[in-house]
């Protein structure tokens, strides 16, 4: 048997990073021959150079087919069949997270979809439980930035269970005292492992420098006061607000036909009533600024190194043009700092830099871990390699290869069902064109070397960088300024709010 | 009081089982079908064909693991794993990669105690590719100095990543040096700072050698192609890597029978205390195993579960607690791990695991408990046959570990089979006093209230 769960302890067994980035290559099935040196070659017998062979004839690639539908109280539905396997997943998304939090109630969002599935309709937690777990199923809830799920897992003659359980999950969640209290002290405790966690204390803090006190900046899983003040009212209120059938998407994907996969919904969801939405505003969030922030970690063996500033929302007509530039910058299929850090200079297991677009606002960050004494060196590539991508051209050669990889890659986006209905949900979800999802090679390829050169001259800002380092302070810091960021501020890993402006616990009791 | 509260249980039970789907899991998954041939040369080669989607993902199974390791080497097959990167005959170093993404492909390896995978998807017409370049590495690997010195600091960085800076990483580690005394899985696979170190250029040219030959190799290829194609692709490119000069040794030290309860105390800079209890368990695929896998689905899949229940649920005393046995080639551990919430205490913690194993020999599991777990092992089954990398790792391990291709899709009626009276006798004959270890580590500078 080869099973998940039987893997749990297997997880230390290593990876070596995804993808290396490489400039340009040539195409693998032209002559390479010629280039090779054959230093230190094991060769057990006379091995002959060749060049790599040519590929078979290509299958064309064709977006899956789909269905996008609604229910008359207005939820959204997509419907992705395939029988390879006699299992069906249901995926439900509110358009609600933890940018709903209200001021000083941060973790609400966590907190009620935690709680979701701990008590609803008639039935206690205990009760879902036994029920999911004794047909095999599997039944997740949680809440992201701008989004909260419920999801189900079942085999095929499942169907009707998860429905009755997930409607009455997401409409008749009980918020019982009693699991409030226990999920309360559940995140309390998981809250006190991650403020101590390096990895952690750098993502959160790298968010509330870049996002400023925008809700994006906030701590969706809570501070200890946050989650301490929150009451049963909250929930209940919270939940009457979002949780309505014109504000949800759901995904049946798997081996289901539409006729039954809608029956089922609209049995489960068609009384479901529809209510407005209250609309909320935000602040914008600042303009980028740079500033360092250290956290002390005595004893730590690495630095987490966070590096970024404010981007774009998802839905911007530059994104193509800019999730291409970051990708060179750090992601599949290209990645200089991978090339630069671990490839060239060994400074690292892994380094990466990611687009997060939400909804209202994101933000580029590059991140990386290395060990304490080459934190300077480390940063500083890092942030040379903002300078490069916003100064220097990208070469057609660079930006092919990393096209090349997008469009080549785009068949093993759409293997599994769950994968395609990822890919409509997430349009839907950012209320783009559902049209676009065929046309990837179009999309991807009509990005240039100039239209590089153009977003990242106004959108990469390497002298208004936030910049986060977690880890044993006193023996990197002298080191900082050497490398142009001798000024910065410090905090012990222990003293870290979120919600301060300057990062500090205030000494007299506080908040 | 105690006969009505059960007896109520039962009654819920009961009507509950009536209402729900019946007993019997009616859902049978879908057989893998696949062809296997042997080379001359002795590499296995496995095949799937699913043409649901135009891709193919290539998988090459190294049978050595960190099992396999000499002493004062840990670590050696992972780093090894790294050194095949480094370019061979006619693939540049750093090329293997970045040849495989620029067709869309992604590329990655991983090694364990038993096995080094080495495995790539990628569009299905770049099959011819994907197996030359395969075969190019197995027969002709550069291996030099200096990549050899470089590369070994990406991997103590990958060490300080994985396993020395988050909190808990040491975890495992600490469980496996402790649990084994003798067994080479004793050591983590990523090995030790001072064994990585002390590495040399010539291990490196011995290990590869020894252990990266045709017949300790299996070749999967699962997804869109042509078995005819396919079949004779991988004659033209890997028949011709010749046998290895000796066989590849199989003397691994085995864990003697212990014969007393193990006890220790640790301290880490941990936030939470953390409790281990674990036993030793039979190989995977031992007719033993499959109660043992219904015993880890009963204390540990789901709510449901009886560790869930009675140490997180109920009282409270564990932030999160879990336990799994292993299913290695050769006989492991079943560990529990609990971290105890602030104001809990470890004894507590430490009666309630220890009691949850004791009931499972005392008082075994319920039918319903029982088909629960078979319910939840069908749905793994399934949903871990989804992708053809998932099938590529499926019949990989049926060859590999299991040593039995049947069993890929076999061990699923074996599965189905366990009865109430096996998972007793398997409790009361594995989770024995003498058998286990008992391991507490506190929070270096005490445990904060």
């Amino acid at each position: 048997m080869k099973l998940k769960a039987a893997l749990t302890l297997g997880v230390f067994g290593a990876l070596t990073a995804l993808v290396a980035a490489s400039p340009r290559l040539d195409p693998p099935w032209q002559a390479m021959s010629e280039r090779l040196g054959s230093t230190g070659v094991q060769s057990r017998v006379e091995w002959p150079r060749e060049n790599p062979p040519r590929p078979l004839a290509a299958r064309p690639v064709t977006f899956p087919p789909y269905d996008v539908r609604k229910l008359a109280n207005g939820m959204q539905v997509v419907l992705v069949s395939q029988n390879e396997q006699p299992a069906i997943s249901v995926r439900m998304l509110i358009r609600a997270g933890a940018v709903h939090d209200p001021k000083g109630k941060h973790g609400l969002a966590m907190m009620t979809a935690t709680l979701l599935d701990q008590g609803a309709g008639t039935r206690t937690a205990a009760q879902i439980a036994e029920e999911i777990d004794f047909i095999g199923g599997v039944l997740g809830t949680g809440a992201g930035t701008d989004l909260s799920f419920v999801n189900a897992v079942v085999m095929k003659d499942g169907y009707e269970i998860a429905l009755r359980l997930m409607s009455d999950i997401v409409m008749r969640p009980t918020f019982a005292p009693e699991e409030i209290e226990r999920q309360r002290s559940q995140a309390l405790s998981a809250l006190k492992v991650s403020t101590e966690d390096p990895e952690a204390v750098a993502d959160r803090i790298i968010d509330r420098l870049i996002y400023g006190f925008h809700p994006y900046g906030m701590p969706g899983g809570g501070t200890p006061e946050s989650l301490a003040g929150l009451t049963r009212a909250d929930f209940q209120d919270y939940h009457r607000r979002y949780f309505v059938p014109n504000n949800a998407l759901l995904a049946v994907v798997g081996d289901i036909g539409a006729a039954e996969a809608m029956a089922g919904l609209e049995k489960y969801f068609g009384a479901w009533q529809p209510a407005d939405v209250p609309g909320f505003s935000v602040t914008e969030p600042p303009d980028a600024t740079r500033r360092v922030i250290v956290v002390d970690k005595p004893n730590a063996v690495q630095t987490e190194i966070r590096v970024g500033h404010i981007a774009i929302p998802r839905k911007h007509s530059d994104y193509e043009a800019i999730d291409q530039a970051v990708k060179i910058l750090g992601g599949e299929g290209a990645n200089r700092l991978q090339q630069v850090l671990r490839s060239q200079k060994q400074l690292t297991y892994g380094a990466s830099a990611d687009l997060d677009s939400y909804r209202l606002a994101g933000a580029v960050i590059a991140e990386t871990d290395t060990q304490t004494a080459n934190t300077a060196e480390a940063l500083r590539v890092v942030v040379d390699e903002f300078t490069r991508l916003q100064r220097e051209r990208v070469s057609g050669g660079e930006l092919e290869g990393a096209q090349d990889y997008m469009v080549g890659h785009f068949p093993l986006t759409i293997e599994v069902p769950d994968q395609i209905a990822t890919q409509v949900l997430n349009q839907l979800f950012y209320e783009l064109p559902v049209e676009e999802l065929p046309r990837f090679r179009e999309r991807i390829l009509k990005v240039t070397p100039d239209e590089i050169q153009r977003v990242a001259r106004w959108f990469i800002r390497p002298s208004q960088l936030s910049i986060v380092l977690v880890g044993d302070a006193d023996k990197f810091v002298a080191d900082l300024k050497g490398v142009g960021f001798g000024s910065f501020e410090r905090v012990p890993i222990e003293q870290v709010d979120l919600l301060s402006a300057d990062f500090l616990k205030r000494r007299s009791g506080g908040r | 009081m105690r006969t009505f509260s059960a007896l109520v249980v039962a009654l819920v039970a009961a009507v509950v089982a009536v209402v729900y789907v019946p007993l019997q899991a009616t859902v049978r998954p879908p057989k893998l079908q696949y062809q296997r041939l042997v080379l001359p040369n002795g590499m296995k080669v496995i095949l799937h064909q699913d043409k649901s989607t135009p891709i193919a993902h290539v998988e090459l199974w190294y049978h050595v693991g960190s099992k396999n390791e000499r002493p004062g080497r840990t670590g050696f097959a992972h780093f090894f794993e790294h050194m095949m990167f480094k370019g061979s005959r006619n693939v540049e170093p750093e090329q293997h990669t970045s040849i495989i993404a620029s067709v869309g492909g992604q590329a990655n390896a991983y090694t364990n105690e038993d096995t080094t995978v080495f495995w790539q998807t990628i569009p299905a017409q770049y099959l011819p590719l994907v197996l030359w370049m395969e075969a190019d590495r197995m027969a002709s690997l550069r291996i030099d100095e200096k990549t050899f010195i470089a590369e070994r600091e990406v991997v103590k960085e990958e060490r300080r990543m994985r396993i020395e800076n988050p909190p808990y990483g040491l975890l495992n580690e600490l469980i496996t040096s402790h649990a084994f005394d003798v067994h080479p899985y004793k050591h983590p696979v990523i090995g030790s700072m001072t064994d990585l170190n002390a590495a040399t250029i010539d291990d490196v040219r011995d290990f590869y050698k020894t252990f990266y030959v045709p017949e300790n190799a299996t070749l999967l290829v699962v997804g869109d192609f042509e078995v005819d194609t396919v079949t004779q692709l991988v004659h033209q490119y890997f028949a011709r890597v010749p046998k290895a000069a000796n066989p590849v040794p199989r003397d691994i030290p085995q864990e003697p029978k212990h014969t007393k309860e193990k006890r220790v105390t640790l301290e880490q800079p941990w936030p939470l205390p953390a409790v281990v209890v674990t036993y030793h368990v039979p190989y995977n695929g031992h007719p033993d195993s499959y109660p043992m896998f219904v015993m880890s689905k009963t204390l540990s899949d789901g709510q449901t579960s009886r560790i869930y229940q009675r140490l997180v649920y109920q009282s409270g005393l564990a932030l999160t607690a879990f336990g799994s046995s292993s299913f290695l080639e050769q006989p492991g551990i079943f560990s529990a791990v609990a971290l105890v919430n602030p104001g809990q205490s470890p004894d507590a913690v430490e009666k309630a695991l220890i009691g949850e194993f004791e009931k499972l020999k005392t008082q075994g599991i319920t039918e319903r408990e029982l088909q629960r777990a078979k319910n939840q092992f069908s749905r793994d089954y399934i949903v871990s046959r989804l992708s053809i990398k998932e099938k590529a790792s499926q019949l990989g391990h049926a060859e590999v570990i299991q040593k039995d291709m049947a069993s890929a899709d076999g061990e699923y009626d074996t599965f189905m089979k366990v009865s109430l009276e096996d998972v007793k006798r398997v409790a009361q004959q594995y989770f024995v006093p003498e058998g286990r270890m008992v391991m507490r580590i506190m929070p270096r500078g005490g445990v904060e209230k």
